[in-house]
């Protein structure tokens, strides 16, 4: 009997000695990471790479387990690796990363290329998106995951084989036209988009001119010159009020800012007359009625006592007092010396002025004030998160991973279509008959700019790179792939062209006096003919190796298809099938015995029944 | 609730809202028996910032429980020593606002005892054997406690409930057709109370769930009424070997597997019992079953644990149904379905 008998049994003898040997990379330290690394560690793993960048904080105690209260302001990677020892019974090795992972300094492509499964338990897109592209770079298997309330989902993802990261669009974050904001907000949100991203930001964050000041966004909304005028002055005055921070004494900058913001403003904002026809008129603030009590309310101490309610929803007097109190503090802050403030959900006084101011702009326009906890949730865009969630997606996912271990990585080199079957897109998605919904991984997207594209590593030899032209690396190009010269271009980063048949004044440039050719950067080669597909290559300089292309079959270029055979999908199987709103990913489901108030609860859900 | 803890708690009550955090707060919960998955569910539960916990469990360190069991010193000298006493510590770091009390009794000891139950607004069995069970079912019954069932086999598990009576209200959006009270939905769901809530334009309902003993729940002859053809084709394995292994000893020696012909005829006759064909039963599903039963799985712990400390909340929050009545983890095929039986 040993402690790993249970294990030997579960995953059989030779799986479970591959994840012993395995070297993985987990990417994240937080919600999911807590879990899935105690999962990880407890199934066996050899050794474990963690990285996270994040220091913690109270509100993360709920759910990470692994973080204790003297941890806070610690840094996430490196207490995790510290806390699964007490129960690292099966000595996995375990090494913290304290970075960004999108830092290609401290972790350069060839650094990726260790690690035979990479775990990603990420909280934002743009770091999700590039260890996807890293990952399809080096063709590394990758288990993707995330949660949201009591929702969560997994997707594995063999690149090129599957659906990558960057196949299905994602949901980018709600925006509200600019004169819904500045002239007729409607709901709270409105009002709090206008004290954080207006208000505030004009007062006290880095200036600029773009976003809700936008005067070419604000043209492209409305005809009306005369509400066009108005929100010019508007800003132009709200500039000037900015500028006197520093030679006004307390008193006399939040008098005046209360006076034009809540009063002055909205009496002009009435004289537009176009604007009130459908909608009723706003109020402007009697800010006379209210100073005698806010001043009592300044001068009593135990007047503190307000900030500290932030489940109750203030009265028009209380939050002027906030603002009142928060001015203050910004104030005292930008005389001290501070050049701008940024909104931060964590800085008590940006927060409460955007509380309060964006409470009383509600209570002028006859709109519901909220809560100081409720505000917090939206300006600060708060995802809401649970230990369950968490848990249950990483042991889907510690599942998930440790399923490619059933075959052997050597003899499965990177042709992951033996894989294909036996994994599931997992969804929690909980019913009266189920609680979570599997799906077969779908083939890459043909349009995703990320999966319909050829990718490699460029290894240059560093000497090459000092005394090497950029027409030694054009023929290099042709002589490799089989590119027609006239056809070739090639850009650097995001869109910098450096070559192409009409632009060919860099060719006798040495690479290195080339502005950003260099170690982690990207080249992106397009075949202006059609011929090929596209070509993105990861330069990396090395010191005592020869410069390598890499060996890479170009495939042709697919052109957009004419609408699939819808008859295809029928062939699967008698599945059911579902399709969700959000992408086209197609779901096996055989709960179709759906009850009645089930299906009128879930209208993000479209149905679709296949005949059978 | 205090400012500090407003903010300790801040991400969940952001989603359940302040009167569920509260239900919590004054819940007194029994968890009998501290293996894989009773150590998820505890982590679960004392992070989500219960009442008070009572563990019950009189076993000792056994050198396999360093498979899947993370509060577990890092020690191999402690085996064969009471396991409670060694672990509570850790688990008290988790949260220090809940009480936790443990109790190394033996089951058999309180199973029976009506004052001890008496303490508890709802009892989580893991790990059970089919006579504990009942026993303790029948006890739970006549006492009006809510009772949770849960247990693992390697790649699968279980969760079996029988909470007597639950009433959920929430707010929906409205139908087709609008909702009447006294409606029954299905066998054990009945909407029994609807009302408009006009700002919102949405329906509230409240949903009377009741539930069946969980002696009925080994007799059920309902899956032929509740699945069509299609599904009864597909169902999974998982769901008749999970009841055949209650009616098989738990191997003494751990490395021992279960004999396959056994499991199979059991499995058969389960089949024939709950009328679901009894060629669902795969060589797969045998193998595996009979090598992996009785063991424990740290991810597969993790889901099943996370899901019944879910359904806890759940219960306890009254907004939504909770697991209506047999919860099954299929982590072959990625399902976890679940039967009113």
């Amino acid at each position: 009997m040993a402690k790993d008998t249970y294990l030997k049994k579960i995953l059989g003898g030779d799986q479970y000695e591959r994840v012993r040997n395995s070297k993985v990379l987990m990417v994240g330290a937080g919600g999911i990471g807590c879990e899935l690394l105690k999962d990880l560690v407890l199934t066996g793993y050899g050794q474990i790479h963690i990285v996270d960048l994040d220091t913690i904080t109270l509100s993360n105690l709920n759910r990470q387990f692994l973080f204790r209260r003297t941890d806070i302001d610690k840094s996430k990677s490196l207490t995790v690796a510290n806390a699964v020892q007490s129960f690292n019974y099966l000595n996995t090795k375990l090494i913290p990363h304290h970075g960004n992972i999108m830092d290609s300094k401290q972790f350069p492509i060839h650094w990726w290329n260790q690690f035979d499964y990479i775990f990603n338990a990420l909280d934002n897109l743009e770091a999700r998106r590039h260890v996807n592209k890293m990952c399809l770079f080096l063709k590394k298997p990758l288990m993707e995951s995330g949660t949201t309330g009591f929702e969560g989902q997994i997707q594995p993802i063999f690149p090129y084989y599957s659906e990558c990261f960057d196949c299905q669009a994602k949901e980018t974050p709600k925006t509200y036209p600019v004169c819904t904001i500045r002239s007729t907000p409607s709901s709270p949100v409105h009002c709090i988009t206008w004290a954080k991203e207006f208000l505030f930001h004009q007062l006290f964050d880095e200036a600029d001119q773009v976003g809700v000041n936008d005067a070419e966004k604000i043209a492209g909304e409305t005809d009306d010159k005369e509400e066009q005028a108005n929100l010019a002055k508007e800003a132009n005055e709200l500039i000037e009020l900015r500028n006197s921070i520093n030679s006004k004494d307390s008193n006399g900058f939040i008098n005046e800012l209360i006076e034009k913001i809540f009063k002055v403003d909205i009496e002009r904002l009435l004289l537009i007359e176009t604007l009130w026809k459908a909608r009723t008129k706003p109020i402007p603030l009697p800010y006379d009625e209210y100073k005698s009590q806010l001043e009592e309310l300044v001068n009593n101490p135990l007047s503190e006592s307000i900030l500290k309610n932030e489940t109750k929803v203030w009265s028009v007097l209380e939050n002027l007092y906030v603002l009142y109190k928060s001015s203050v503090a910004l104030q005292t802050r930008i005389n001290g010396g501070e050049p701008f403030i940024t909104f931060d959900k964590d800085d008590e006084d940006t927060l409460d002025f955007v509380v309060s101011s964006a409470n009383l702009r509600s209570s002028i326009f006859h709109i519901e004030t909220k809560s100081k906890f409720d505000i917090k949730q939206i300006a600060g865009n708060i995802i809401p998160a649970i230990a369950t969630t968490n848990a249950i997606i990483s042991g889907f996912s510690c599942l998930g991973g440790t399923s490619y271990f059933k075959h052997d990585p050597k003899s499965i080199g990177q042709n992951y279509s033996s894989l294909m079957e036996d994994s599931r897109t997992v969804y929690i998605s909980i019913r009266p008959n189920k609680y979570i919904t599997s799906a077969l991984l779908s083939e890459p997207n043909p349009k995703c700019a990320s999966s319909s594209i050829s990718r490699g590593v460029l290894e240059i030899n560093e000497n090459d790179l000092k005394s090497k032209s950029l027409s030694w690396l054009v023929n290099s190009l042709i002589d490799m792939y089989g590119y027609e010269e006239e056809g070739l271009s090639i850009s650097l980063g995001q869109s910098k062209l450096i070559y192409d048949v009409d632009f060919n004044d860099n060719l006798d440039t040495i690479l290195s006096n080339i502005n950003g050719f260099k170690d982690g950067e990207l080249i992106l080669i397009q075949d202006d003919d059609d011929v090929f597909e596209n070509l993105e290559l990861y330069i990396t300089v090395k010191k005592d190796q020869p410069t390598e292309l890499p060996d890479i079959k170009l495939g042709k270029k697919i052109f957009e298809k004419e609408e699939e055979d819808e008859d295809d999908e029928e062939d699967k199987e008698d599945y059911s099938m579902e399709e969700i709103n959000a992408g086209d990913t197609i779901i096996i489901d055989d709960g179709d015995e759906i009850e009645l108030i089930d299906e009128e609860i879930e209208p993000a859900y479209k149905k679709r029944k296949v005949d059978n | 609730m205090f400012v500090e803890e407003i903010a300790l708690y801040d991400r969940q009550i952001r989603l359940w809202g302040m009167a569920t955090q509260l239900r919590l707060r004054s819940a007194k919960i029994l968890l009998i028996n501290l293996g894989a998955i009773g150590g998820e569910i505890i982590k679960n539960l004392v992070l989500g910032g219960l009442n008070s916990i009572t563990i019950l469990d009189d076993s000792k360190v056994k050198e396999e429980d360093f498979g899947a069991q993370f509060f577990l010193p890092n020690d191999e000298s402690i085996v064969n020593q009471l396991k409670l006493p060694l672990v509570i510590e850790k688990i008290k770091e988790l949260n220090n606002r809940v009480n936790l009390t443990i109790d190394t009794s033996s089951l058999t000891k309180v199973i029976s005892d009506s004052q001890y139950l008496k303490q508890f607004d709802l009892i989580i069995a893991t790990e059970l054997d089919k006579s504990q069970l009942f026993e303790l079912n029948s006890k739970t019954r006549e006492l009006n406690i809510p009772l949770y069932a849960t247990g693992g086999h390697g790649l699968n598990g279980y969760i079996i409930t029988d909470l007597i009576k639950h009433t959920a209200t929430s707010e929906k959006d409205v139908g087709n057709i609008p909702r009447k009270p006294d409606t029954k939905i299905n066998r054990v769901k009945t909407i029994t109370n609807v009302s408009y809530n006009e700002t919102d334009k949405k329906e509230i309902i409240t949903i009377l769930d009741e539930y069946n003993p969980i002696s009925e729940i080994f007799k059920s002859k309902q899956l032929p009424n509740q699945l069509n053809k299609r599904q009864m084709k597909r169902l999974s394995a998982a769901l008749p070997l999970i009841f055949a292994l209650f009616e098989i000893p738990k191997p003494i020696n751990v490395e021992d597997d279960i004999d396959i012909n056994l499991l199979k005829s059991t499995a058969i006759s389960v089949c024939e019992s709950f009328g679901i064909p009894s060629t669902i039963i795969t060589e797969e599903y045998l193998n595996i079953f009979s090598k992996q039963a009785f063991t424990e799985f740290s991810p597969v712990a993790a889901i099943i644990g996370g899901t019944l400390a879910q359904d806890v909340i759940q219960f306890l929050s009254q907004k939504e149904s909770p697991i209506n009545n047999v919860l099954i983890l299929d982590s072959i095929k990625s399902e976890m379905p679940i039967y009113s039986l």
